[in-house]
Formats: structure tokens, C-alpha cells, sequence
């Protein structure tokens, strides 16, 4: 298998520049820049109508954008059709040709290649094994399932070695166990080949399992862009934090704000100082608030002390996962239930409901929007 | 803030749209629309022998008209006759147009809907199709064959006559089989049953099994499931299919020729008379035009009635 | 049994449909001149007449023409608007599209009268041509119904799989969409020529002094001694009937299929 590591990684793959897109009246892109690195695994991640899809079919070349600059490895777009652009698609419905065998749907992009058919052939068997479908190609198209058909829809892209892969939404229509492991086999299949992968999708979860970097979009917007780590314990907005997974939110008091570091008042949690990293500053919001994530407060058993800070607390509801328990609590002083999450290690019992309990957390992993 | 730029006309979808359509939107305006406006328009003028003289009057539609011919460069009148709403005869054939497909239109809706209650409710998904196309097939197969035959099958020597003569039921051959408003109507309710059957029962099939259902787990009777829940959701295929067989039958040039006999005429024999024998344009074309606005009134009050019914049901 | 008294009524249905059909071939093949019982036997000659009749060949003859140029021409009309109607969002697009379907609900003696007067009022002398004019009309809305299910169940996506791998969209037309609709296309071309080798009305009006086969056989209901020769015409004719459609038939069905498209049943 010859993998094509990336001549220039790290280098700009995609540039966009104030990217707007009307459709008549509704203002579908509205001011997009972003770099996407060649070599980059790189997510476009958001709500149906935010714009995603809109944007990676800017990229094919099947949308026309109505003002700004789409550039492919450091050309303009503009005027260059989808048909020549160095970018291939797997689609959302695979797109799979049904009056064509599995070879012929591989190979379709091959019909102005000037190699020889035997060299063709060849190539297709190639794209073939490397997604899995070593010996599938004189099937007809219509007799494939829907992870063999998403398959195909990969080699045929790839086999015409593009700068950029773009996908949409391609795991959506698998059932959960065939989408967890074509995740992986995209990540590696993505390492393998070194190839720009674009991946457009509403599932946050699936985005941060595949992503380098993942583009936050709401309304036509980019809200954040970052890489996933940044993305789940830094978010920018209260909204990119709803998003991607599950945050609690306390109302909070700032008192003061010495050399960035903020200090905070939030009932439940008392008095404590934020560094400015930890702090996200959300446009016209007035109020503040502190968030944090389910895992970020443990509950303290008997005899356990925190390390850092406590609060008391009381069990207000119970949901048993098998790995984990979900509790809903209520800070001391708070009237509103935050969710929290323990793992059930062997020998840890499940609180029941109404139980006074004390929770450990620590101010690092607070982030306070404003 | 960014302004919204011009949108291009060349390119965008609706050039793309309008080019592709432009070849068969084009022929249906040079040859229907066209010819339609034409007719209108004919209608209003004055008959010349074998021409068109461009002078404006009402007299096709109402009250007594001249037709003129050149004579030694002189015009002078060729013949008078009445406006089609004036013509006692043009009257009578109206009238007995619209009854006749009224009365076909009843009859062919209210037999199709078991059939095509059947074959949506009762017959299994994968023969749907062969029902269908067994329905749809004497539909496709010589429209002008299908009457005659029904000349032959209802005349006084006929297959039927002569069948019960033979079996010796009847001693006397039955003549009010053929040449009346029956063999009309009988023979329009042939032509026309899979017209009434298809769209039945493509709103028949739209219809969510559960919520039959669900009528009946609210307590409902089956006849009261049918008329409340069924019945309101077939509508827009009964619709169409009162649509369908209504207009063009209202029409129909071959079946009361063949098998109408004088007392089943109806108003195309008579269109046909005006252009094809009395070469008088101006009043064939306001007969056209008539027939067309009946039509369309007719068409417009069921509409409206139709929607005034599910209003009622639904309570 | 489901549906016992339902079904009881079906076929009841099926046997008025079918009367007069299955009356023809026992007529033609019957030894009399008149169309009654008692049956007179089985002839064969009623059929050989129609061989010896010259009138009978040109009028078959010009149906043909008629029937293959309306069915070409209709359905090349079909797939531009079909595809146009399917695809695309554009202004007046139900206007143009209710004004090409009339012709569906129209009596055809308004179609044909309206043409007559505008061919008669430009001075164009009535032809085979002016026939083929007036079927085409009649013909184009049943090839787009026909055609309209064949391109929706066509995946946009495939349409832009086939540019995204390096096609123009008339290459893309060419290897992708045409042969996904082709058999929509054949059910469309053999259906319209069903329609217009049995039109009567526009060939009544339009086709001047030629005669195509129904104006020739409703000139022939004229003489009854005649009769037995068109009931063995109407047999031949029928059968071929029958024949076009349950090929047209078997194309539609295997188009569905191709596409992945549901089966909706019928050709209306």
C-alpha cells in the first residue's frame, strides 16, 4: 500500500476570507475566515441550517458564494468548477451509481486518466482492499448495505488521490455500532493517506472523537475554532458549551478584576479567583455565570476529603448507566439541580435520592462567561 | 456591514429551469394557449364565407347573427342564424351535455371507489401493480373500437338482443339499449373507469393505516371510521377523479355519434358540425368557448362545495 | 377470506371492463356478416380482407409515421419539462407547467378546433404534419407523468457525485442521469405511440385528405357489411395494444427498480 504522506503539512490546505452566501433573501454564510491545514482532520460542526454543509459545498465547487474568497492550496475558486477542483466528495446518500457495478462506481472518475485499463484495474482493485472491499467489485450496487455502500463512496473518492476529502455527514444513516467503528477506521484511514479531510457534522461527539480541529458554526457563523480539548474545556460561549456535551451553569457575581484574574462570587461555590483563560467573554450578555462540566465535581464518601475545595450538597435525583451514575444535585444555598457524573468503580454505592452529601471540586476546571 | 450583492439571472437556478422548460413551454404556448386565445377571440367576430371578418359582436353568444359573403365585391348576407345562448337546439345539446356527464361522472365515481378501496385495502403490496395495470389496460386499447362495440353489444340485433332471444327471456328485441342518453352514459362510464379509479386510489394509499386505527380506538363504528376519518382523507383523490372524468366527457365527440343517436347528441357533434360542415368558425369556436365555461363554473361550485364537506366533518 | 364482498365486486368490475374487449376476437373469428348470436362458426376471412385493402395500408402506413414522430417528439418535450419541473425552482414554473398538462383534461374537440383555426388562420395546408402537430400536444403531458416519476426518484447527489469526479454536466448527463431514466424514456416513447395510433379526434380535424387508421375505421362504421372486417382489425390492433403496454410496463417497473425507487402503481 503506497500511503502519500503530505509534502507540505502544516501548511494552509484552505483559506477562507469573509465567505458570505445568500439564498435570495436568507443570509446563509455570513462572514466565515478560517484556515484549514493540509493533513488536518478537520470537523465543521453545528445545528441543522447553521450553514456546514452550505460551507463544505462551497468547497466542492457546488455552491457559488455570493461575496469573499475560497482559496484551494493557494488558488482562487472563484471561477473554477466542480468538475476541476482537486477536492472529492463522499455523500451525505453515498451517491453510489446503481445502474453501475461496485467497480465501475470505483473507477468512474478514472475515464480521462490516460493510464492503460490493466494500470486502472489496478488502481481500483488498490482502492478496493484499502477500504475493506477486496473482492466486491463485480458486485451490482444496489445488492451493498449501508456501511459497504459508504465504503465504495470513499474508494471512488480517493482513488483519484485529491488534495481534499470532503465528507457529509457520512455516518449518519449507519445504526451506532457500525458508525463507532467506521470512525475509527476513518481516522486511520485518514493517518494512512495523509489526505485533508473535511468532515461536516451535527454529531458533537463524533466530532471530537475524529477531529485535529473543529469549527463550532451557529447561524451562518463560525462560533469557535479549536481543537477538541480546547473546544470541551474552553468553550467561548454559554452556546458552544450547550452544544458539546453537557455543562452546569451557576449565576455569578464578579467583584473584582485585577490584571485579568477575576474574582468571583457564586452561591454554592462561595468566593474564588479565575485566571483569564478561564474566562469567556460572550458579546451584549450582561450577566455572568460559571460553568462547569458533570465530571469536573466528585462526590466525597465517607471519610474522603477533597484536595482542593468542598461544598455540601444534596442528591436530588438518580440515573443509573451501568459505567456510570448520573445525580442531579443541589449545592448548598442553590435552588437550581446541577448534573453531576461518577464513575461506579467496583465497591462505590449509589446514593439514593435525598441523601446530604459533599461534593470536592477545584476552581481550574471552572470556565466563567461574561 | 456587508450589503447584499445583485443576484445574477444568467446561472441561477430559475435561468437554468426556464431554459430547460423553454422547449415544451414554448410549443404549449404556440399551440395551445395560442389557439385558445385564438378561438376566444373568433368568437367575437364576424363569419365570412370561408374567412374571418375582424368586426366585434356579441351576436354568437347572444341573439340572431349574420354570416356575409363577397359578392361582385359587395358583401351580402349569406345566412342568419342564432347565438348560442339564443339557439334553442345549441340550448337543448348544452344542457343535455352537461347532464349526461354529470350523471357519467356520479356513476363512474361512485362504482370506481369500491374498486379502488380494494385494491388499496385489501390486495397485498407486491399485486397492487397487477391490479392496477389489469384495470388501466381496456383504457389503453382502441378508444374508437371500445364504443362501436358497445353499439354492437346494445343495437336491437345486438349481443345482447340476440343473446336473451336466444336463451329465450325476451321475445321482443329491448330498444332502449341504444341510440338514447343510456348507451351514452353507459358507454362514457366505461371509457372512463380507470380515469376514476387510479386517483382514488393513490389518496387511498396515502392514508396512515394507524390512524383507521385510532378511529376505532376512540370508539367509532367502522361506517363512522369510514365516513369521518377514510372518507376526508380520499377526498382529494375523489377530487381529481370527479375532475377528470367531469371535463373531458363533457366533450366527448365519438361516443354520442356512435351510440347516441339523434336523442343523445351532445355539443361536440354539434362544434364538429359548425367547422367541419358549416364552416362557421365564429360560431363553432363560441360554442367551444361555452361548453369550456360551464365547464369551469361547474368545476368551480364542486370545488367549492367539496371544501364546504370537509369543513363540516371536521367538527 | 378479506375483503370478501370487496373482491366479489372487483372482478364484477373487471368483467364490464373487459366485455367488450373479449367480444371482439369471438366476432371477428365469427362466420357472419352480423355482429349476433347464435355463433355461425369459426373464418378465418375477415382477417385476410384486410389485406386486400389498399385505403386500409396507406392509412396504416400514415398512423405509423404519425404514431413514431409524435412519440419521439412528445417525449423529447417530456424530458426537458420533466426535468425542468423536478429539478429546478423557477419563476411561473406552475403556470407553464398547469398550461403544458391541460391538454390532459381538455375535451379534445376544443384542442382540435383551437388548432384548426390557428393553422387554418396562418394558411398552413393540413398534412400528416399538422396531425403530428396536434398528437404531440395531446401526448407531451402523458410523457411527462411517465417521465416525472422516472426523475424523482433520481438522487440529486448523484448528479453531482458524477462533476465531483471530474464530469460536465453534459458528460454527467450522458453517463449518469440518461441511463438511470432510459427505461422511462422507452415506457414513455411506446405509451404516446399507443395514444396517438389510437387518437381519432385531432386526425378527424387535422388530417385534411389523408386518412390515419381510427379516421379510416370510423369511416368504415358506415357500412355494416363492413363490420366483421374492423372487429378483426380492432383484434389486431388490441393485441398490439396490450403487447406495447405490457412492455412499457415492464420498463417502468425495472426503472423503479434501478433507481431504488418506490413502486407508486400505474401510469397515471
Amino acid at each position: 500500500m503506497t500511503s502519500e504522506k503530505p509534502t507540505m503539512s502544516g501548511q494552509t490546505m484552505i483559506e477562507f476570507k469573509d465567505v458570505h452566501k445568500y439564498y435570495g433573501d436568507y443570509h446563509a454564510l455570513r462572514g466565515i475566515t478560517a484556515t484549514i491545514k493540509a493533513g488536518e482532520f478537520f470537523s465543521l460542526l453545528g445545528p441543522s441550517g447553521c450553514g456546514k454543509t452550505t460551507l463544505l459545498r462551497t468547497i466542492a465547487g457546488f455552491e457559488g458564494i455570493s461575496s469573499g474568497v475560497v482559496m484551494i492550496d493557494g488558488k482562487d475558486m472563484v471561477s473554477v468548477p466542480a468538475n476541476v477542483r482537486p477536492t472529492n466528495m463522499v455523500f451525505q446518500s453515498y451517491a453510489i451509481f446503481p445502474h453501475l457495478t461496485v467497480e465501475q462506481n470505483v473507477g468512474f472518475g478514472l475515464r480521462k486518466d490516460p493510464r492503460s485499463k490493466a494500470e486502472k484495474a489496478a488502481a481500483v482493485a488498490e482502492a478496493l482492499e484499502m477500504v475493506g472491499l477486496k473482492g466486491y467489485g463485480a458486485r451490482a450496487a444496489h445488492a451493498l448495505s449501508g456501511g459497504q455502500r459508504q465504503r465504495v463512496a470513499l474508494a471512488r473518492a480517493l482513488i483519484l488521490k485529491p488534495k481534499v476529502l470532503l465528507l457529509d455527514e457520512p455516518l449518519s444513516a449507519l445504526d451506532k455500532k457500525m458508525r463507532e467503528q467506521m470512525q475509527m477506521e476513518l481516522i486511520k484511514l485518514q493517518r494512512q493517506v495523509g489526505i485533508t479531510f473535511i468532515l461536516v457534522t451535527h454529531d458533537q461527539e463524533e466530532a471530537l472523537v475524529m477531529s485535529d480541529r473543529i469549527a463550532v458554526m451557529f447561524e451562518g457563523e463560525i462560533a469557535q475554532l479549536a481543537d477538541p480539548e480546547t473546544l470541551y474545556r474552553r468553550p467561548n460561549s454559554r452556546k458552544v458549551a450547550d452544544f458539546i456535551g453537557t455543562m452546569n451553569f451557576l449565576p455569578a457575581e464578579i467583584l473584582s478584576e485585577i490584571d485579568g484574574k477575576v474574582e468571583v462570587e457564586a452561591k454554592g461555590f462561595g468566593r474564588l479567583t479565575l485566571d483569564a483563560e478561564q474566562v469567556s467573554v460572550a458579546p451584549g450578555s450582561s450577566s455572568a455565570s460559571i460553568g462547569f462540566r458533570p465530571e469536573t465535581l466528585t462526590i466525597l464518601f465517607d471519610g474522603q476529603t477533597a484536595t482542593d475545595r468542598e461544598s455540601r450538597a444534596e442528591v436530588v435525583e438518580v440515573v443509573y448507566y451501568g459505567d456510570m451514575t448520573y445525580y442531579d444535585i443541589k449545592l448548598e444555598g442553590t435552588t437550581e439541580p446541577m448534573r453531576l457524573s461518577m464513575r461506579n468503580v467496583f465497591g462505590r454505592p449509589v446514593l439514593d435520592i435525598g441523601t446530604q452529601t459533599r461534593v470536592a471540586w477545584s476552581p481550574g476546571a471552572l470556565v466563567l462567561f461574561r | 456591514m456587508q450589503s447584499k450583492p445583485k443576484v445574477r439571472f444568467w446561472g441561477s437556478e430559475a435561468a437554468n429551469g426556464l431554459l430547460m422548460i423553454s422547449p415544451t413551454a414554448i410549443y404549449a404556448i404556440l399551440l395551445l394557449a395560442a389557439p385558445l386565445a385564438m378561438i376566444f377571440a373568433y368568437s367575437f367576430m364576424t363569419d365570412g364565407y370561408l374567412k374571418i371578418i375582424p368586426e366585434f359582436q356579441l351576436c354568437n353568444y347572444f341573439g340572431e347573427c349574420h354570416s356575409y359573403k363577397d359578392v361582385n365585391g359587395a358583401r351580402s348576407v349569406a345566412q342568419t342564424y342564432r347565438g348560442v345562448w339564443s339557439d334553442p337546439l345549441a340550448l337543448t345539446l348544452l344542457w343535455r351535455s352537461l347532464v349526461i356527464s354529470l350523471v357519467v361522472t356520479a356513476t363512474t365515481v361512485l362504482l370506481a371507489f369500491p374498486v379502488a378501496y380494494f385494491v388499496s385495502f385489501y390486495v397485498a403490496p407486491s399485486k397492487k401493480s397487477l391490479w392496477l395495470f389489469l384495470i388501466t389496460i381496456p383504457f389503453w386499447t382502441s378508444y374508437l373500437i371500445r364504443v362501436f362495440l358497445w353499439k354492437v353489444i346494445l343495437g336491437t340485433g345486438g349481443v345482447i338482443n340476440s343473446g336473451l332471444l336466444e336463451i329465450g327471456l325476451i321475445s321482443e328485441p329491448i330498444t332502449w339499449l341504444l341510440y338514447n342518453a343510456n348507451s351514452v352514459v353507459i358507454t362514457l362510464a366505461h371509457a372512463y373507469a380507470p380515469f376514476a379509479i387510479l386517483p382514488i386510489f393513490v389518496s387511498l394509499e396515502k392514508i396512515d393505516r394507524s390512524f383507521l386505527e385510532a378511529g376505532r380506538d376512540l370508539g367509532e363504528s367502522p361506517f363512522m371510521t369510514f365516513w369521518r376519518v377514510t372518507l376526508p382523507l380520499a377526498m382529494p383523490g375523489v377530487v381529481s377523479a370527479v375532475l377528470i372524468v367531469f371535463i373531458p366527457t363533457i366533450g366527448d365527440y365519438v361516443t354520442p355519434n356512435l351510440v347516441g343517436g339523434p336523442e343523445g347528441k351532445m355539443v361536440a357533434n354539434l362544434i364538429e358540425l359548425n367547422y367541419k360542415k358549416l364552416d362557421n368558425y365564429t360560431l363553432g369556436s363560441a360554442l367551444a368557448i361555452s361548453s369550456m365555461a360551464i365547464v369551469m363554473a361547474v368545476s368551480l361550485l364542486f370545488l367549492f362545495l367539496n371544501r364546504r364537506f370537509l369543513k363540516g366533518n371536521k367538527r | 377470506m378479506k375483503g370478501g364482498w370487496f373482491r366479489g365486486y372487483t372482478i364484477a368490475y373487471l368483467i364490464f371492463l373487459y366485455a367488450p374487449i373479449v367480444l371482439l376476437p369471438i366476432f371477428a373469428f365469427n362466420n357472419s356478416t352480423t355482429v349476433a348470436f347464435p355463433l355461425n362458426g369459426f373464418t378465418t376471412l375477415w382477417f385476410g380482407k384486410l389485406w386486400e385493402d389498399p385505403a386500409l395500408h396507406r392509412a396504416l402506413s400514415n398512423s405509423l409515421i404519425i404514431g413514431i414522430s409524435a412519440a419521439v417528439i412528445s417525449t423529447a418535450l417530456g424530458v426537458f419539462a420533466s426535468r425542468a419541473s423536478t429539478r429546478y425552482a423557477f419563476p411561473f414554473k406552475g403556470g407553464l407547467m398547469g398550461l403544458i398538462m391541460l391538454p390532459l383534461v381538455l375535451p379534445d374537440i376544443i384542442l382540435a378546433v383551437a388548432l384548426l383555426t390557428v393553422l387554418l388562420g396562418i394558411g398552413t395546408p393540413l398534412s400528416l404534419m399538422t396531425v403530428i402537430l396536434g398528437h404531440v400536444l395531446v401526448c407531451t403531458p402523458f410523457s411527462i407523468a411517465i417521465l416525472s416519476a422516472s426523475f424523482q426518484s433520481l438522487d440529486h447527489s448523484l448528479e453531482e457525485a458524477a462533476y465531483d469526479l471530474g464530469e460536465t454536466p453534459i458528460s454527467a448527463f450522458r453517463l449518469v442521469i440518461l441511463p438511470l431514466v432510459l427505461p422511462g424514456i422507452i415506457s414513455s416513447l411506446l405509451i404516446t405511440f399507443t395514444i396517438s395510433l389510437d387518437e381519432f379526434i385531432m386526425a378527424f380535424f387535422l388530417a385534411g385528405n389523408e386518412n390515419t387508421l381510427p379516421v379510416y375505421i370510423f369511416g368504415q362504421f358506415r357500412f355494416p357489411q363492413n363490420v366483421p372486417v374492423i372487429l378483426a382489425l380492432g383484434t389486431i390492433l388490441v393485441c398490439l395494444s396490450i403487447a406495447l403496454l405490457a412492455t412499457a410496463e415492464y420498463f417502468r417497473r425495472r426503472g423503479i427498480a434501478k433507481t431504488g425507487g418506490k413502486d407508486t402503481g400505474g401510469f397515471l
